[in-house]
């Protein structure tokens, strides 16, 4: 018996510029419910500004197109209205607040869990930042520890759609497996039906998140729109033997 | 007993503001207060009205505190103080009782002359306010508090008070000044002095909580003896029309400390100077003074002067948050080092800024609404969290950013 797939997300000939700077250029893209997606390309193709953009962040100005979550237009809407939702996102490099801390704002994430404070503790150990969960947010932390800082937000959040910007760069090859697991625990919450998933986006480059995750599909991006999507391991080995020089020139004479 | 000012403060600079005798005029003011019981009552037996308003500046009438004073108007309404270890006072009747307080310890801090205020305080036939006096070696574990209040309008207030603690003794006040919601107009003067022993510690916080056309000028003065602690947490609710404080500090013993946190928030209408200078006098003195004001149309100047006249390791961080962008608010930040010695380390820092939109939408993005999210940065800003203050001036300071966030 086959379920009627709707698609979680879907984005409809978007442009996009921020400071006069066009970033999206006629993007379309769907991703169904169920789907974890991974967004390839090289650096400035427009990955980041994709999901700052279906985030809400004010910088980025649609300029053409929709963006609708499951079914609805929801390019009126503000960031908190999209994160209520259930959209949120994982960024690289988030800002630091002084005066907040981390604890502070998964608090805040948790608000309607049964038991909020047991909860915090716990996704704390498992996501490894006891360490700086009383100091200021993203305060002189590393790379790895802004990464679990973030997925220990996203894991409180519990999203429909979690986007997450590069989790493995610039990871070891432990530090990959603890990302790996919180991913999976947060796109797989119910251990006994692991094909049961949540829908998120990914971006990576090296694709070693590959090694701990099942991706669905992936698409790679060029000058602010999808230029091909298909089976995330082939184009990943592709990418890896010939490079993205190649990937444009396919994409050029197609 | 040994004096505890027995370096009192020499050579204070007096203050010619000749120009403020028109706005201390007390002729401005009436005479008619309400009709006050003759007499003191207990705190249960305070108007409920007035209890809810005295809480809103932290002074809580429902137990967990070592004495209560309450002063309304022109005179003393309630003085109860549950402790042994110390004694509470008001300041009248202390001085008719012991001819040392005189001698020692009225006007010792604060000159007399030092300026206009002062002077008009001086010149009170009869004083009012409190004297409180811990015994050496007393730890006094409640807070003991006192509130100001002035419950009729547009009238002058002019208090005197008188903190010791004698050695290794120890003391939390909290002292509220504030009108009552219904009175517009009023003015306060005051005149503090602290007295604090050898290894003993007050911590003193004053929550101020004004009508619009209220004029306040507290003058204060600390005199800290060896390995003593002075803590000064100040917290302005409602701003009034104009408050200019300037509390002095000595650290006169060695080893003496002090820590200054100003909390402010400067509404239109509001004029707000709230500085503040540590006199470090001796070998191995420190001090810390922080200012965290948020301005939503008002004027603010804050500062923290910085003496070091020996050794000594002190620092001074002013910080401001520019809410309005009208242009009609404003705020100075002054810190300030002055250095005769060389081995005296002080440094200081100041910014302004504003909410930074970012930080609103990384907020945001965990599911706030926008004013949850600048009232969390504004609280994050004020610092609440890391500092530790009592959970009565946590929800005062959530209040003001809630209404700093509103733009009210």
């Amino acid at each position: 018996m086959s379920q009627a797939t709707q698609n979680i997300l879907e984005i409809r000939d978007l442009c996009v510029e921020a400071g006069g700077k066009p970033l999206l250029d006629h993007l379309s893209l769907a991703i169904p419910e169920g789907e974890v997606h991974a967004l390839l390309g090289q650096n400035g193709s427009g990955k980041t500004s994709l999901m700052m953009t279906i985030m809400g962040f004010t910088n980025y100005h649609v300029t053409r197109g929709q963006i609708l979550f499951r079914g609805r237009e929801i390019n009126e809407l503000n960031v908190g209205e999209r994160a209520r939702l259930g959209i949120a996102i994982a960024q690289q490099r988030p800002p630091t607040i002084n005066g907040v801390t981390l604890r502070s704002v998964v608090r805040y994430a948790l608000k309607n869990a049964p038991n909020p404070e047991a909860k915090l503790e716990e996704l704390a150990q498992a996501a490894q930042v006891e360490p700086f969960l009383d100091r200021n947010i993203n305060d002189g932390l590393s790379g790895g520890e802004i990464k679990r800082a973030e997925l220990m937000q996203l894991l409180a959040l519990s999203p429909a759609f979690a986007m997450m910007d590069e989790p493995d760069s610039g990871v070891d090859i432990e530090a990959l497996a603890l990302v790996g697991s919180l991913i999976n625990r947060l796109f797989s919450p119910d251990e006994t039906r692991p094909v049961k998933r949540k829908a998120g986006l990914i971006i990576t480059h090296s694709g070693n998140i590959l090694q701990h995750l099942h991706i669905d599909k992936a698409h790679i991006m060029y000058n602010g729109a999808i230029g091909c999507s298909g089976n995330p391991s082939i184009m990943l080995e592709q990418i890896a033997k010939c490079g993205y020089e190649e990937c444009v020139r396919c994409m050029r004479t197609r | 007993m040994r004096a505890l000012h027995e370096n009192e403060v020499k050579n204070v600079k007096t203050i010619q503001n000749d120009t403020e005798k028109d706005v201390l005029s007390i002729a401005g003011y009436s005479d008619a207060c309400e009709a006050a019981p003759a007499g003191l009552v207990p705190a249960e037996q305070i108007a409920k009205e007035d209890a809810r308003e005295l809480a809103g500046a932290g002074v809580l009438l429902d137990g967990g505190r070592s004495g209560t004073m309450v002063v309304r108007d022109h005179q003393p309404v309630c003085v109860e103080a549950d402790s042994q270890a110390f004694e509470m006072l008001p300041l009248a009747t202390a001085l008719e009782r012991y001819p040392e307080v005189r001698e020692k310890y009225f006007f010792k801090a604060v000159p007399p002359d030092y300026d206009e205020v002062v002077r008009r305080c001086a010149a009170q036939e009869t004083p009012l306010g409190f004297y409180i006096r811990v015994k050496a070696g007393k730890k006094v574990t409640l807070p003991c508090q006192v509130a100001m209040l002035m419950a009729s309008e547009n009238i002058a207030q002019i208090v005197h008070n008188i903190v010791i603690l004698e050695d290794d003794s120890q003391l939390e006040l909290v002292t509220g000044c504030l009108t009552r919601h219904s009175v517009n107009r009023g003015l306060h003067l005051a005149v503090g002095e602290n007295y604090v022993g050898r290894n003993a510690k007050l911590v003193s916080t004053m929550v101020h909580s004004w009508g619009p056309e209220v004029t306040t000028y507290p003058r204060n003065g600390t005199v800290v003896a060896e390995n003593g602690r002075f803590e000064s947490n100040y917290v302005s609710l409602r701003p009034a029309k104009q408050v200019v404080s300037d509390p002095q500090t000595y650290l006169n013993g060695k080893g003496a400390t002090a820590k200054y946190l100003t909390i402010v928030l400067s509404a239109p209408g509001s004029h707000i100077s709230t500085q503040g200078t540590v006199h470090l006098n001796a070998e191995d003195t420190g001090a810390e003074l922080m200012h965290r004001g948020v301005c939503t149309g008002g004027e603010m100047r804050q500062g923290g002067l910085l003496i070091g006249k020996a050794r000594c390791k002190a620092h001074v961080d002013c910080a401001g948050m520019l809410l309005d962008p009208s242009g009609k608010g404003s705020i100075e930040s002054v810190p300030g080092l002055k250095s005769y010695h060389p081995d005296a380390r002080m440094s200081h820092e100041a910014s302004i800024g504003k909410i930074a939109p970012e930080e609103v939408e990384y907020l945001m993005s965990f599911g706030m609404e926008e004013q949850e999210a600048i009232s969390m940065l504004i609280r994050g800003f004020l610092g609440t969290d890391l500092v530790g203050l009592g959970k009565e001036l946590d929800g005062q300071i959530a209040e003001i950013a809630e209404i700093a966030g509103h733009g009210e």
